[in-house]
């Protein structure tokens, strides 16, 4: 079997979610067949510059070939045009030209994929929203496989992106919710399959290592991964000042992750940086918990690291992948507001056997649905479903140039809003 | 403090946070939503707490804007108001007609009916001028009412917020109290009292105290979980041994050794000169020694803990034997 993995940035260092995502994925599947990995220069996921040089590479034994970005995004066209597509009627035209605005724009790639598509058996591509995706499955439809990793945000209401949501052969979703908004935004009846995505983890992990290099002494609660507002961690500090107050023997938190976001000057509130994976599971194991503050995710993969350490996760409950999984795996808890995150931290550090029962349940839950062999026989599975049924429902073509250019697109943020929101609780 | 029933490995978080949220009903007494909250709260500290909000001249502009009603038109209403005129001929000519007017109608009520609304008027106009006088000084009063309520509001916010503050501190100390006499209750195995304890005892460590090997927590006290304690490895009765019988293996193989090595008990001494079976050491380890001599199993030695030293002569006759 030939696989071609199509993802807008990749390398050994690039830590991004679908990023990190696609090498995990592909690195796994190259146990199975032959993998190559179709990207771009770029390593910076806000300007797409060309950082890296165009051809062929080696990452971690995989065929890696980078193709150049046409030119570098533009903030504020591409905020315009963002504004325009989800606030306003408007036209294709402003969805396919604000695609172009958004970037990775690369012809080179999309021709390259063009070329090559009687080398490979499928196309995975990673994250619906970029032009490699978009492109790209329009160029191999018949081929192309799709992990969207969507989250719930006015760029899924976009309406050129439903015909191809309909048209690719198979949707290899992240969560229950995921599957549920794209179903809801484009009525996508065709294969697909709950995947998600596993972690390396450690055999052995040594907490006290973690301690003793950063003097952390008392019992604390740990949020690893960009210290942003966008990740919900203004509101994260927000919350813990008042816990600080009300349960003054109560967990102190730890910050793991690279600062955006001023942190607050507090004493029990302490972040330790960017930390190497070794450092962050061996921080993680310290812990007594996860806090997942974020409101917009499609899959947690940190969540999915500290259930596999049996560590338990509390939640932004705002946020339905989170809470679906959390109450799924009965492996956390999840807030809605300061009185629910107090109370269910207080639960979760006071009341002893807790949290020790919900990272068990949250420990098998990896194991059933997220071990690397589970994930693995789900694609091949999914693989082999494809080569033995016809593709049957081709992708619908880009409106002429008169119906491209009519204001009939709804606002993208109206498309949203019409969706059933919810966790998928069962 | 209500806490949330976890009694089994089957958790379920929903039940959990239903419980929380009844938790925060509870103490909260009404079910608000944050946003009400945060209006509420929000409404409170700017009125009262935003000193721009309380004028200091308020009392002053009142008084300056202050409109003093008009006194109402005076009027006298007397019996004879009906006829007056200022022509002296036509008041004659009306009092002389009087009588014949007298004969249609009869004005007196009317006039004592006016004349009775004219002195409530006065009344009125008097007691309404003295209620303006006293504005001001009930608008001082209320004044200083609020400013009063106000402080009291906030003291009251504080204690509040400190009363939440120490409950919070009491259940923690509670749980803490709990799930030490849980650990306690654990290491409880039975033990012969002067024997020193091979494991360094190990409590829960709270949060202030020094760092618990994984995380810092106390470990979880099995009781609370519902699920029987466990024992550990010097609570578990060797294979044969009565349930509840003191000590295990391990004491057994140490008693075994110090009666080995106590004068008078090796095969040696009591054939020696001077060896008298009948004067070994008074403690209650005799039966162990007997076995030993017999070389019958050491779970005899769980019935012959209890034998008297008396036994141990007939035993030495066995040790001959051999």
């Amino acid at each position: 079997m030939k696989l071609a993995v199509v993802v807008q940035r990749y390398g050994a260092d690039i830590s991004g979610g679908a990023e990190l995502h696609a090498r995990y994925i592909a690195e796994r599947l190259a146990r199975h067949g032959h993998i190559e990995v179709l990207t771009t220069c770029a390593r910076d996921y806000i300007t797409w510059k060309n950082d890296l040089p165009a051809g062929e590479d080696k990452v971690n034994g995989l065929t890696v070939r980078r193709f150049p970005v046409r030119r570098p995004r533009e903030t504020d066209d591409f905020g315009r045009r963002s504004a325009l597509v989800f606030t306003k009627p408007h036209s294709v035209a402003d969805e396919l030209t604000w695609l172009d605005s958004e970037g990775p724009a690369s012809p080179e790639l999309i021709s390259h994929i063009r070329r090559v598509r009687e080398d490979f058996d499928f196309f995975v591509f990673f994250s619906y929203r970029y032009y490699h995706a978009w492109h790209g499955i329009r160029a191999v439809a018949d081929k192309a496989v799709l992990v969207p990793t969507a989250e719930r945000d006015d760029a899924i209401g976009v309406s050129i992106f439903a015909p191809v949501f309909r048209g690719v052969r198979a949707v290899m979703y992240n969560s229950f919710e995921e599957r549920a908004l794209i179903q809801g935004v484009s009525g996508r009846t065709g294969p697909g399959v709950v995947v998600g995505v596993g972690s390396e983890i450690p055999d052995r992990t040594q907490p006290w290592r973690f301690r003793k290099q950063f003097n952390i002494k008392r019992p604390f609660a740990i949020y690893i991964g960009r210290i942003d507002e966008n990740k919900g961690c203004a509101e994260l500090f927000a919350f813990f000042e008042r816990y600080t107050v009300m349960y003054p023997h109560g967990l102190d938190l730890v910050l793991v992750g690279s600062k955006v976001l001023e942190i607050p000057k507090h004493p029990r509130i302490r972040h330790v940086g960017y930390l190497s994976d070794e450092d962050k599971f061996d921080a993680l194991a310290a812990a007594d918990l996860l806090i997942m503050p974020s409101r917009f995710e499609s899959l947690s993969m940190v969540a999915l690291e500290a259930w596999a350490l049996g560590k338990p996760v509390l939640a932004n409950g705002r946020c339905d992948v989170l809470r679906g999984q959390t109450v799924r795996s009965n492996g956390g808890l999840y807030y809605e507001n300061f009185e629910e995150f107090a109370e269910a931290l207080y639960a979760l550090e006071g009341a002893g056997p807790l949290g020790a029962m919900l990272g068990r349940n949250g420990r098998d839950f990896f194991r059933r649905h997220y071990a690397w062999p589970v994930i693995e026989r789900k694609y091949l599975e999914m693989f082999d479903r494809l080569k033995r049924e016809p593709a049957v429902t081709p992708l619908e073509p880009v409106p002429g140039f008169f119906a491209r250019r009519r204001k009939s697109a709804r606002p993208a943020r109206d498309v949203v809003a019409d969706v059933a929101t919810g966790p998928v609780l069962r | 403090m209500s806490d949330f029933n976890v009694r089994s490995d089957s958790v379920d978080v929903e039940q959990i946070m239903r419980q929380i949220r009844a938790r925060i009903r509870e103490k909260r007494g009404a079910d608000y939503t944050e946003a009400e909250l945060q209006q509420l709260a929000t409404v409170k500290l700017e009125r009262f707490l935003d000193p721009r909000g309380l004028r200091s001249d308020l009392v002053d502009q009142f008084r300056r804007h202050r409109t003093v009603s008009p006194e109402p038109p005076k009027y006298e209403f007397e019996d004879t108001t009906l006829y007056d005129t200022h022509r002296g001929a036509l008041r004659t000519i009306r009092r002389l007609l009087h009588p014949i007017l007298k004969l249609f109608l009869n004005p007196n009520p009317l006039i004592h009916a006016l004349h009775v609304q004219k002195q409530v008027n006065d009344e009125f106009h008097k007691r309404f001028r003295a209620r303006e006088e006293m504005d001001p000084l009930f608008f001082e009063v209320v004044h200083n009412l609020v400013v009063e309520i106000t402080r009291l509001g906030i003291e009251v916010q504080n204690l509040k917020m400190r009363v939440e503050s120490m409950s919070s501190r009491l259940d923690f100390d509670e749980r803490r109290a709990r799930s030490l006499e849980t650990v306690v209750e654990y290491r409880r195995p039975a033990r012969p009292s002067g024997q020193p304890s091979a494991q360094t005892p190990q409590g829960p460590q709270g949060p202030s105290g020094p760092p618990a090997p994984s995380g810092g927590r106390p470990s979880a006290p099995p009781a609370v979980s519902g699920a029987p304690a466990s024992p550990g490895p010097q609570g578990q009765p060797a294979f044969g041994e009565p349930p509840g019988s003191p000590g295990g293996q391990g004491d057994r193989h140490r008693r075994r050794r110090r009666r080995r090595r106590r004068p008078g008990r090796t095969l040696a001494d009591r054939t020696g000169p001077g060896s008298e079976a009948g004067q070994a050491a008074p403690d209650d380890a005799g039966g162990g020694e007997s076995s030993t001599f017999n070389g019958r199993d050491d779970d005899g030695g769980g019935q012959d803990d209890g034998g008297s030293n008396g036994s141990m002569g007939s035993e030495g006759s066995g040790a001959a034997d051999q």
